[in-house]
């Protein structure tokens, strides 16, 4: 066994699913719940989106917070905000409790602020409960410096174009390890344009250095590259050019996330056997997985 | 009687509830007739799963899960014993979480796989393969009709 007093960083999926959540049981392996991913180091709590996995969060974290524990403090933070990324937000049950903190961080560069966006998705049109009755102290931030730290975690950010709207991407630093949540970007546009102009090298090389030697990539791999020619434009990636640039940022492991509402466990599965050949490359071998949902990791 | 006489009287034909049911031959076909009560003695389904050890050692055992704890490890305390040296004596711990079995790993040395990844804690699914300390297991899980206690 070794040492108990070494502390973990712990990374949970708590949902996967791109676009629209898929119950039923041809996706019970992967998970049918949209997007959100902890990072837990301590008593310190980052939540990544806000997709209906969130649901699933607040359960777990109200049942393990005992009437003698200090109040939750959580930070959420928000690639964008299409609804697959915060729809769980208004069934999330620490919302609901007096003395939990909760800070919500998003993208400055929005042409609405945070707030109301977040409080129309719970106009009465849509929901019986309207966001002021969220009992929580919430407070909304649009993120205006370059770095944020939260406890010990220190976190960097980037807005990504090659979305419809943008989405941010993330970087966690803990302990000298490095986790990326870079989910709803289309990187064939920034990798597989030939010629590649000025705009596009730019952009790939930022991409690169953002994700380089993480130790932990969480990235959007919705299709297939059959698939993705079909789609192109609709601000996701396909699968081969998520690899092929992790491969060569010298990302040691690389989790596909988003996955699309058409793939069931088996043809995931089936992408696996046929990719994971291409994680390997001379003097590097990169861990490459698909994000289940209900697993969880350590760096 | 003809065929087209027997459907036409057996039409109005009253089925009681709570009848163990009725059965009518037409000819090639047979239509048996189920009360509720009789259809909802074989639900709701129940949750069997196993374990088995596919190796290298202890190959070919299997052991059903029920909805306690158990431990698997190198201590003769554990309820599943995996002797190994490589597998440590508290290793994993396998518990039963709203309706589905999680497989967590009780800081090892070596760690916890399911198939093939290094994970901390895990809600299994049919047919994962589970690696600890070298040793293979399969996880399966399969849906039974359980039958109703009320039903006769």
């Amino acid at each position: 066994m070794k040492p108990p007093n070494e502390t973990k960083t712990l990374i949970t999926f708590w949902g996967t699913r791109g676009s629209i959540s898929t119950p039923g049981r041809t996706t019970e392996k992967y998970g049918g719940n949209t997007p959100c991913v902890t990072v837990t180091h301590a008593d310190t709590s980052i939540i990544l989106d806000a997709g209906t996995g969130i649901r699933n969060l607040g359960i777990d974290l109200v049942e393990n917070s005992g009437s003698g524990n200090s109040p939750l403090s959580l930070h959420l933070f928000l690639s964008h905000t299409h609804w697959d990324h915060i729809q769980g937000l208004p069934f999330f049950q620490p919302a609901y409790i007096r003395d939990t903190q909760l800070t919500i961080y998003g993208s400055p560069r929005k042409e609405r602020f945070l707030d109301s966006v977040l409080e129309d998705q719970m106009d009465y049109e849509y929901f019986p409960i309207a966001m002021s009755a969220l009992t929580a102290e919430i407070s909304i931030h649009e993120i205006s410096e370059e770095i944020i730290q939260v406890g010990p975690v220190v976190i960097d950010w980037q807005e990504q174009i090659y979305h419809p709207g943008g989405s941010v991407r993330y970087g966690l630093n803990i302990n000298g390890k490095r986790i990326v949540y870079a989910t709803d970007v289309e990187l064939d546009k920034i990798f597989k344009v030939n010629p590649k102009n000025e705009e596009t090298e730019a952009l790939s090389e930022e991409y690169l250095s953002f994700i380089s030697n993480a130790d932990l990539l969480i990235a959007d791999g919705q299709y297939t590259e059959e698939e993705y020619t079909i789609k192109i434009g609709w601000g996701h990636s396909s699968i081969p050019v998520v690899i092929d640039t992790a491969k060569q940022a010298g990302v040691k492991r690389l989790a596909i996330f988003h996955h699309d509402p058409q793939h069931s466990d088996s043809f995931l599965d089936d992408m696996w056997m046929k990719n994971r050949s291409g994680s390997h490359s001379k003097g590097h071998h990169m861990e490459l997985f698909w994000a289940r949902e209900g697993m969880t990791l350590s760096i | 009687m003809t065929e087209n006489e027997k459907r036409k009287k057996s039409k109005g034909k009253e089925i009681s509830r709570g009848e163990a049911g009725g059965e009518e031959n037409f000819g090639n076909t047979t239509t048996v007739e189920l009360s509720r009560e009789v259809f909802a003695g074989s639900v709701p389904a129940a949750q069997r799963a196993y374990f088995e050890i596919v190796g290298p050692h202890g190959k070919g055992k299997i052991v059903e899960l029920g909805t306690e704890d158990i431990i698997l490890g190198r201590s003769p305390e554990c309820q599943v014993r995996l002797t190994p040296k490589n597998v440590s004596r508290n290793h994993a711990r396998v518990f039963f979480r709203n309706e589905e079995y999680h497989i967590e790993d009780l800081n090892s040395t070596n760690g916890v796989y399911v198939n093939g990844i290094k994970v901390e804690k895990c809600v299994l699914r049919d047919n994962d393969q589970i690696e600890i300390g070298g040793v293979k297991i399969l996880f399966n899980e399969e849906r039974t009709l359980q039958k109703n206690e009320t039903s006769k």
